[in-house]
């Protein structure tokens, strides 16, 4: 009996004694948040690497004889010769609805001060796109809660539609709209107890942003409620590019977790044009070949590979993209604005001069387009709004002819009188997004002509009446317009009479 | 200068494969590539040499099992990690012993870039990056 004991005691003696294999590098070089490293000769592409001090790097470049390592973490701590071990993991962040209500940095570790986050599951931050077998085609709506976008440009869960822009167009404001009208509907469809209801969580990755901005954009989300839906990923611009190359990739992890698992989820890149930059230094530094703009030959790869992570998947759930792009003057056949623009399955493209001349979200609507979407969109919406697009663009070129001659036909004039209102009908204040059924009633009653005797001035003021008159006193209307989608005789009718009973009592 | 480098570094390859017999660093053949070196004007002759260090000594560290240990090890231990190395790498591996007393017990062995950890140090420094 004691001689099985002893051998048992000599198995486990052996089996925690055992050695444990590491294969190790020393730093040769370190500059800008790049390493250069003598051995790790085992290294495998895209490994991590741990270096002393617990940071850890991840190994883009395997030459002949050295490995190009960047650093994520302090650098500062780093010094020549120190030794570098393989971990045999890929880089891999936590995922799950753990992290909703949090601010996390590139590699998913808490940035917000509310304690560690006990997440079960972690995904590698760079995985495989779904495959086509796995895919299934864009039907279902996303609101944005934009009226201009949601009635002219829709988009559907599991499309990326990417927002393009110059600096202070309001790209920004159009994502936190969309992720603040995806909590509203989250709040309405889980307090319905409808079992179909399938909510939305969003995921916002701000890349080389300033850390006031992501405050503020933290605190908006905060203010309208919407922060517990959404899971924040900042890499701001004191960042090192690393942390900036990577933080989209995880947050595409994060994303991919509820699309996996069933559910929808919502993506922003803020901003891709960032990215590109952040992955342009770390090339350079790892010195390999520059081409246009001196970006590296694989800058279109590194978008490509990102935004086919959007998609939705057959029996699971939904992941949407929204990229966004910053152009310079409104260039939109720069390199980078180019390259998205091809991978997306559309663009929103704002216009310096209609924000400018007060008209915000200043969505141009002649280059803006969503080549999925309008398969997602409800039927509701198309019988409202499904000339919309045909008649602004009348509009803006009639106008554009108008400026020049005083003599009108009366045809003319009243397409401009209409096309002037639909413009005012489409201001709306930012984080205020409207829901779907608000606004299928704001343009059944732009179409049924009950803003043409309002002077243009006031269309904007009416159309707020229109939409307090109806929450407040046809919300039952609003909820079977929202429930059935699409408007027959019955619901035309109701919506003509509360029409009709708002005008009475907005003229007096 | 980067291009001047990157010659030196192609020298210092075409060198060190000079160098090599049966997968073995030969110290003849060594010493015939720096009489080369001495004789013909060779461009950047220290930064060729300092490159070709490099290689043969990580070539070198192949063949070589460093036992860094804690306490006595004995002869036959040493030989026993020899052939177990020269099995695992399907190369002559001999073994080179060397007192580390900071690993408090337990053996470290280093072949190239490999480290085989199986020192108390080593698994308290494990536990402690765990925790």
């Amino acid at each position: 009996m004691s001689t099985a004991l002893e051998q048992i005691e000599q198995q486990i003696a052996k089996l925690s004694s055992k050695a444990v294999k590491k294969n190790t590098g020393s730093i040769r070089a370190i500059a800008d948040g790049v390493a250069k490293i003598d051995g790790l000769s085992d290294v495998m592409y895209n490994e991590m690497v741990q270096f002393p001090g617990g940071a850890i790097g991840i190994a883009l470049n395997l030459e002949e004889d050295e490995v190009g390592c960047v650093v994520l973490g302090d650098v500062a701590q780093l010094k020549e010769g120190d030794e570098v071990t393989t971990t045999g993991k890929l880089l891999s962040v936590p995922v799950g609805r753990e992290l909703l209500g949090r601010a996390v940095d590139a590699l998913g570790r808490p940035v917000d001060g509310k304690g560690p986050i006990e997440a079960k599951e972690s995904y590698p931050v760079e995985r495989i796109a779904p495959g086509i077998i796995e895919r299934k085609s864009v039907s279902q709506p996303l609101f944005t809660g934009i009226m201009a976008i949601d009635s002219m440009i829709p988009i559907g869960r599991g499309q990326r539609e990417l927002i393009i822009g110059d600096r202070g167009t309001g790209k920004t404001t159009i994502a936190i709209d969309t992720i603040i009208n995806q909590a509203n509907i989250n709040k309405v469809g889980l307090a319905s107890g409808d079992p179909k209801f399938r909510p939305v969580y969003s995921i916002y990755v701000g890349i080389g942003q300033k850390n006031s901005n992501i405050v503020r954009t933290m605190s908006a989300l905060e203010a309208a409620g919407a922060l517990q839906f959404t899971i924040v990923v900042a890499a701001a611009a004191a960042d090192n590019p690393a942390n900036q190359y990577l933080a989209p990739y995880s947050g595409a992890a994060m994303g991919e977790w509820f699309m996996e698992n069933g559910m929808d989820a919502l993506i922003v890149y803020d901003d891709l044009s960032k990215h590109a930059v952040a992955y342009r230094q770390i090339s350079l530094i790892l010195k390999r070949p520059s081409g246009r703009e001196a970006y590296p030959g694989d800058v279109f790869y590194l978008h490509s590979r990102l935004l086919e992570r959007a998609a939705r998947l057959d029996g699971k759930g939904s992941l949407t993209a929204l990229p966004i792009i910053e152009t310079l003057a409104g260039d939109v056949s720069a390199y980078i604005p180019t390259n998205v623009i091809s991978i997306t399955d559309g663009q929103i493209f704002l216009e310096t001069d209609l924000f400018n001349q007060g008209i915000r979200p200043a969505v141009s609507v002649g280059l803006s387009v969503s080549r999925v979407g309008s398969a997602a969109q409800i039927k509701a919406t198309k019988q409202v709004g499904g000339k919309l697009k045909g008649e602004l663009a009348q509009f803006r070129e009639l106008a554009a002819f108008a400026q020049f001659g005083s003599d009108l036909d009366p045809k003319t004039k009243a397409q401009l009188e209409r096309g002037g209102r639909i413009v005012e009908l489409f201001k709306q204040p930012a984080f205020s997004p409207s829901a779907i059924e608000l606004q299928v009633a704001v343009l059944f009653a732009m179409q049924k002509g009950f803003f043409d005797a309002i002077e243009l001035k006031k269309v904007v003021e009416a159309a707020v009446s229109l939409r307090s008159f109806f929450t407040t006193r046809k919300d039952a209307l609003l909820t079977e317009v929202r429930t059935k989608a699409a408007l027959d005789k019955d619901l035309e009718a109701k919506l003509q009479a509360a029409c009709e009973e708002w005008k009475a009592s907005y003229a007096a | 200068m980067a291009s001047h480098a990157k010659a030196a570094h192609q020298l210092a390859r075409q060198l060190f494969q000079l160098s090599v017999v049966d997968g073995a660093v030969a110290t003849e053949r060594v010493g015939g590539v720096l009489e080369y070196v001495e004789r013909h004007a060779v461009a950047n002759p220290v930064m060729v040499l300092k490159a070709y260090q490099r290689l043969v000594a990580t070539e070198i560290a192949k063949g070589v099992a460093r036992v860094e240990h804690a306490g006595a090890v004995s002869d036959s231990l040493l030989a026993a990690i020899a052939s177990a190395m020269t099995k695992t790498y399907r190369r002559p591996v001999t073994a080179t012993a060397e007192a580390r007393p900071e690993l408090l017990a337990g053996l470290r062995v280093h072949v190239g870039d490999d480290i085989y950890e199986s020192s108390v140090a080593g698994q308290l420094a494990a536990l402690a990056a765990a925790g």
